[in-house]
């Protein structure tokens, strides 16, 4: 899936909040992807449901969700910011401020953390310069954090490159990945 | 379940209620408050803070009593151990990230968290190593401050706002313990009930910019008070520290205002602790105003009410009591009398979640009031008959600009320097609102009494009692 | 099918037959595999039949509780009144759990026919199928199939919806799961009212676990009396349970077996039991949220619901979490409260407090500064944590704390006493 994402908007700093578009907003919700939105909302029976999806679909287009695009969210589905606000900050998965062109997650809970996941995130953080896990590498490439279970037990190490579900990472196998997908 | 009631037994002594009724709301029957935070009869519930734990016989688990309906039968317990170990258990995590802000928090004195710890947690904490979780004080709004450290995540104030006020402009933010009350960039809390946040916030956490270090709640006296900043009649509580009114807040009446107050009646009290008020009564003598008694000031009014004949005019304030109001007609009873009163107008703002709640477009008390008494909104009208009238009685309206060739007999609790009504031949001091005791008609036809919260400056008084006087020494007899 | 390795002798396979198969994927693909036959033959009985026959082959949820499935079933209102719901938890992050997952990868049209199934035996006009955020390959896999049957018209009248979570381990609690459908933050509701009742939009609704309507189109097929008959213990324990094994084991997978099966087996014999040179330590039977077993209880316990409980456990989701020697047991119970306080949805207040003061108490045990008195400390809270909350993720973190400390103390002991330290694995 590509997403355009703008690698340089990382590592300026000051978009820890605020709307953080620096200059002028694009709005989502134009032209394929507002007809996207009505196929969604046709699959609920109000507005408010759809709020989710809309919010995938924000993220896809803009890379992350600012302040600026929940009020445009808000609008379009006859909530407020402030409620939309309340459920992106819910939900891990929603990026409140810009991430690196590459997003990774790590497992590192126990069933993969007995298989060495730990030792995965270090090689990771290594290999692209990222520094604290959490951390936007300076190069804006890459923002690798730890996450809670993912659901591939018994492949460990599992790990989300954006969107590809990998498994069965190794430490040694980190190198080759991040030459992969630099 | 004889007469359509349920009936149960808390912690002995049993209760009939109808059916549908909450546990903690048949324990007040019992007498037996159980300890809560995130429940309100005003807000819809969450079960969320666990504070109401309680034993129900036969139930595996301890129920919280919020959101436990009655049952036939049923055997509520909130004493026994292990209700108690339970409830003192959420005292202690909620402490655990909570300041010892006590010393400098507006809440202390009428917190329910220092209430509940006090009566049921424990002494020392657990938590001695570790740092509490700490985020900056944040300004809401108009008057609300929020203060992330001590709140306790009731969510009474998300509930409001959604469904009381209807206007979602809080939210909960992030999970976990890293949660705390939000509120959108773009958004600030100015809709015009929102002040109720800082009443229902059972901590120090939702202040009031208005009130910030400005009384200890153990310094304040309350007194019950019906608001005047319009029309619908909310029953409030003045809250006076040393003879100064320092707050207002809502009084339940589950008639008008259930539990709340708009934000203009909470700011609408300034007013009342004006000082440069009109101390003495005073007659005109050479022209000039001169401080003198009231036997003098009395002597005068029926010298000049026994002397004239013909028309009189009353020009009142929709927000005098019914007392004064009937008083000052009665006085006026042997003229031609013509009575009316203006009311300042602004916009409605209801509040949806409530039937029947606005702050209403008449900026007065007892327009109705004076309405069924006799007084019109004719006041142009009455202005002009005024010019020709014998006596004009002018009752705490200080912008009264009358012109007459008869006497001018102003009551009134101020009277600038440059006021019209300076030329009436008598100015009797009264009272306002919380210096005196009094009824007010709200726009429902609902009559409600107020009660004096502070003394009335100088020698200023019930403006009810200064017309009485005069009708009892008229001898005319009273109106019906 | 011990996916993804050869399929094991004692496995009894149904739902995992065709794990691997590419070709099952496709609409053709599992008609040509006798897919879609049990729908059809479902559609054409009275919905109260169809959850007679599910009542009647014992199948229970598979998603952690255990509830009879066709008892659920006919907790819906017998008049049909309003819209009826059927919301299916894919929302798998139980840790320890990744069956639903390959269910989904591998046989999406199983679950879209047992979701129709389903739907049909409940009078559901709509099932939307909740899938976790992070499964971004089950999600294209499941958009496909949908696609694919939608086209061939196979639902009837029944709509079909996949709603994607977006990390929320909580939004796997049904009437969180429901919230999260209403576009709300995904917090548990108190019950009653019971999702029957008032569920989704406030509308009578049932939530099925993936794998238990997977097995709905074989009860179908094959009748309620075979799958009532695989059953190896417990009567009131039938059909077969995928179970998840992963940790300190050989071969970490999915293993397909009848109820009442021995855990002993599954580790051993077909997972090739810890790596060669280690022994066994300890065992988590059913996904993180359940107590932990010693080695001795873990080679005695019996898969399935009532053998479990026997144990001083549950079965759960059936996610074996394995633990050998080389475990160090403080730590990873530290990792799982980490796990549980990341997840609080933050309402209730012995939950949002108490699985981070919990977690903050292990991780100063794990840097020496711990004191004995923590351990008594750690089960008090665990006990005000536990039975008294909206939902049991509280709970949940209370099961490792209080099973650990009660039978590793010795591993908690060594830390306060300062003779350990934690090594990173790997």
């Amino acid at each position: 899936m590509s997403t355009p994402r703008d690698a340089t908007a990382v590592g300026r700093g000051g978009t820890a909040h605020g709307t953080g578009h620096g200059g002028d907003y694009q709005p989502v919700f134009v032209g394929k992807v507002l007809e996207e939105l009505e196929t969604v909302l046709q699959r609920y029976p109000n507005k408010q449901a759809a709020l989710l999806p809309t919010l995938w679909i924000a993220q896809r287009e803009h890379g992350w969700i600012s302040d600026r695009s929940m009020a445009e969210v808000a609008e379009l589905l006859g909530l407020t910011p402030a409620y939309v606000k309340g459920v992106v900050t819910f939900y891990t998965m929603y990026h409140q401020h810009p991430v690196g062109k590459n997003f990774v997650q790590v497992c590192t809970t126990s069933p993969c953390n007995v298989c060495g996941a730990e030792g995965v995130v270090k090689a990771f953080l290594e290999h692209t310069g990222a520094g604290d896990a959490g951390a936007t590498s300076p190069d804006g490439k890459w923002t690798i954090i730890e996450v809670e279970c993912l659901g591939a037990c018994g492949f460990p190490t599992p790990v989300l490159v954006n969107d590809d579900f990998l498994e069965n990472v190794t430490p040694e196998k980190v190198p080759e990945l991040v030459r992969k997908y630099r | 379940m004889a007469d359509g009631l349920i009936t149960l037994t808390i912690d002995g002594t049993p209760v009939s209620v109808p059916p549908g009724t909450l546990v903690i709301e048949a324990a007040k029957q019992a007498g037996v408050l159980v300890p809560h935070y995130c429940y309100h009869p005003g807000l819809p519930v969450a079960g969320v803070c666990r504070m109401c734990l309680v034993e129900i016989e036969k139930a595996p688990k301890l129920a919280i009593a919020c959101a436990t309906t009655v049952t036939e039968g049923m055997v509520v317990k909130t004493q026994t151990a292990p209700a108690k170990d339970a409830r003192r258990g959420v005292l202690e995590f909620l402490l655990i990230n909570h300041p010892l802000d006590c010393p400098i928090c507006d809440q202390a004195g009428e917190c329910e968290l220092q209430d509940f710890v006090f009566q049921e947690g424990q002494s020392g904490t657990r938590y001695a190593e570790f740092a509490k979780r700490f985020n900056p004080v944040e300004d809401f709004g108009p008057d609300v401050l929020y203060v992330p450290n001590r709140c306790i995540l009731c969510t009474r104030c998300v509930r409001y706002m959604e469904d009381v006020a209807q206007e979602p402009v809080l939210n909960v933010s992030e999970r976990g313990d890293r949660a705390f009350i939000g509120i959108h960039p773009d958004a600030r809390l100015d809709h015009p009930w929102a002040g109720n946040v800082v009443d229902l916030c059972p901590v120090g956490s939702l202040l009031s910019k208005d009130f910030l270090h400005k009384a200890r709640a153990w310094e304040l006296d309350k007194t019950a008070s019906i608001c005047t900043g319009c029309s619908q009649g909310c029953s409030i509580t003045l809250d006076t520290r040393d003879e100064v009114v320092v707050r207002v807040r809502p009084r339940p009446n589950l008639d008008v205002n259930r539990y709340f107050i708009c934000d203009h009646g909470r700011s609408h009290y300034r007013w009342m602790n004006r000082g440069d008020r009109i101390e003495a009564p005073l007659v005109k003598k050479d022209g000039a105003l001169h401080a003198t008694d009231w036997d003098e000031a009395f002597a005068r009014v029926l010298s000049i009410l026994r002397g004239a004949s013909g028309k009189a005019v009353a020009l009142v304030s929709p927000g005098a009591s019914n007392e004064a109001l009937a008083a000052a007609k009665q006085l006026l009873a042997g003229f031609q009398w013509t009575g009316a009163f203006q009311v300042v107008m602004g916009e409605e703002a209801p509040l949806p979640g409530v039937p029947n709640l606005a702050l209403r477009a008449e900026r007065a008390p007892n327009a109705k009031g004076a309405e069924n008494l006799g007084y019109t909104r004719d006041y142009a009208q009455a202005l002009e008959a005024a010019t020709g009238a014998a006596v004009v009685l002018v009752l705490d309206d200080p912008d009264c600009s009358v012109e007459t060739n008869g006497a001018l007999i102003y009551l009134g609790t101020v009277l600038g320097a440059d006021a019209p009504c300076r030329r009436a031949d008598v100015v009797l001091p009264i009272a306002n609102v919380a210096e005196e005791e009094g009824a007010f008609t709200n726009r429902d036809g609902r009559e409600q009494r107020y009660f004096q919260a502070k003394p009335a400056p100088g020698m200023a008084q019930p403006a009810a009692w200064v017309l009485e006087q005069m009708v009892k020494a008229m001898g005319t007899a009273r109106v019906a | 099918m011990g996916f993804p390795h050869k399929p094991h002798a004692k496995e009894t396979v149904v739902l995992s037959q065709y794990f691997g198969d590419a070709d099952a994927r496709t609409l053709k693909g599992w008609t040509k595999r006798g897919g879609y036959a049990a729908l059809a033959q479902a559609l054409k009985m009275d919905p109260a039949q169809v959850t007679e026959v599910v009542k009647e082959s014992g199948l229970r949820g598979r998603g952690g509780a255990g509830f009879p499935t066709g008892l659920k079933w006919s907790f819906m209102p017998k008049e049909k009144k309003k819209a009826h719901y059927l919301c299916v938890n894919a929302d798998e992050s139980e840790p320890g759990t990744f069956k639903d997952r390959e269910i989904m990868r591998w046989t999406p049209h199983g679950l879209l026919e047992g979701t129709a199934i389903a739907a049909h035996a409940i009078r559901a006009e709509v099932a939307y199928i909740y899938i976790r955020g992070e499964f971004t390959e089950p999600w294209t896999i499941m958009t496909r199939a949908l696609e694919e049957a939608n086209a061939a018209g196979v639902f009837g009248s029944i709509k079909v919806y996949l709603h994607r979570g977006a990390g929320a381990y909580i939004c796997g609690e049904e009437t969180a799961l429901m919230n999260s459908i209403e576009g709300k933050r995904g917090n548990p509701r108190i019950k009653p009212p019971f999702p029957a009742a008032a569920g989704l939009f406030g509308l009578p609704t049932t939530i099925n676990n993936v794998e238990t309507l997977a097995a709905v189109p074989h009860i179908l097929n094959r009748g309620a009396a075979w799958y009532k008959g695989l059953c190896l213990s417990n009567p009131k324990s039938t059909g077969t349970k995928l179970f998840s094994v992963c940790g300190n084991v050989q071969r970490a997978g999915n293993y397909e077996v009848t109820m009442g099966f021995p855990l002993k087996g599954l580790i051993y014999d077909m997972c090739g039991g810890p790596p060669a040179g280690r022994t066994l330590k300890a065992c988590i039977p059913g996904g993180s949220s359940v107590p932990i077993l010693t080695r001795e209880e873990t080679e005695a316990c019996l898969l399935d619901y009532e053998g479990v409980v026997e144990k001083g456990s549950m079965l759960g989701s059936g996610g074996v979490i394995v633990f050998d020697d080389s475990a160090d047991m403080v730590y990873q119970i530290m990792r799982l409260a980490r796990f549980y306080a990341h997840e609080s949805c933050a309402q209730c207040t012995q939950c949002r407090e108490g699985t981070a003061w919990t977690t903050k108490i292990m991780e100063r045990i794990l840097a020496g500064q711990g004191k004995t008195k923590d351990l008594d400390l750690l089960l008090d809270l665990s006990e005000n944590m536990t039975g008294k909350t909206i939902c049991v993720l509280s709970d949940s973190c209370a099961a490792p704390i209080v099973s650990g400390i009660k039978k590793f103390r010795g591993e908690f002991e060594a830390y306060l006493a300062g003779k350990r330290q934690p090594v990173m694995v790997g």
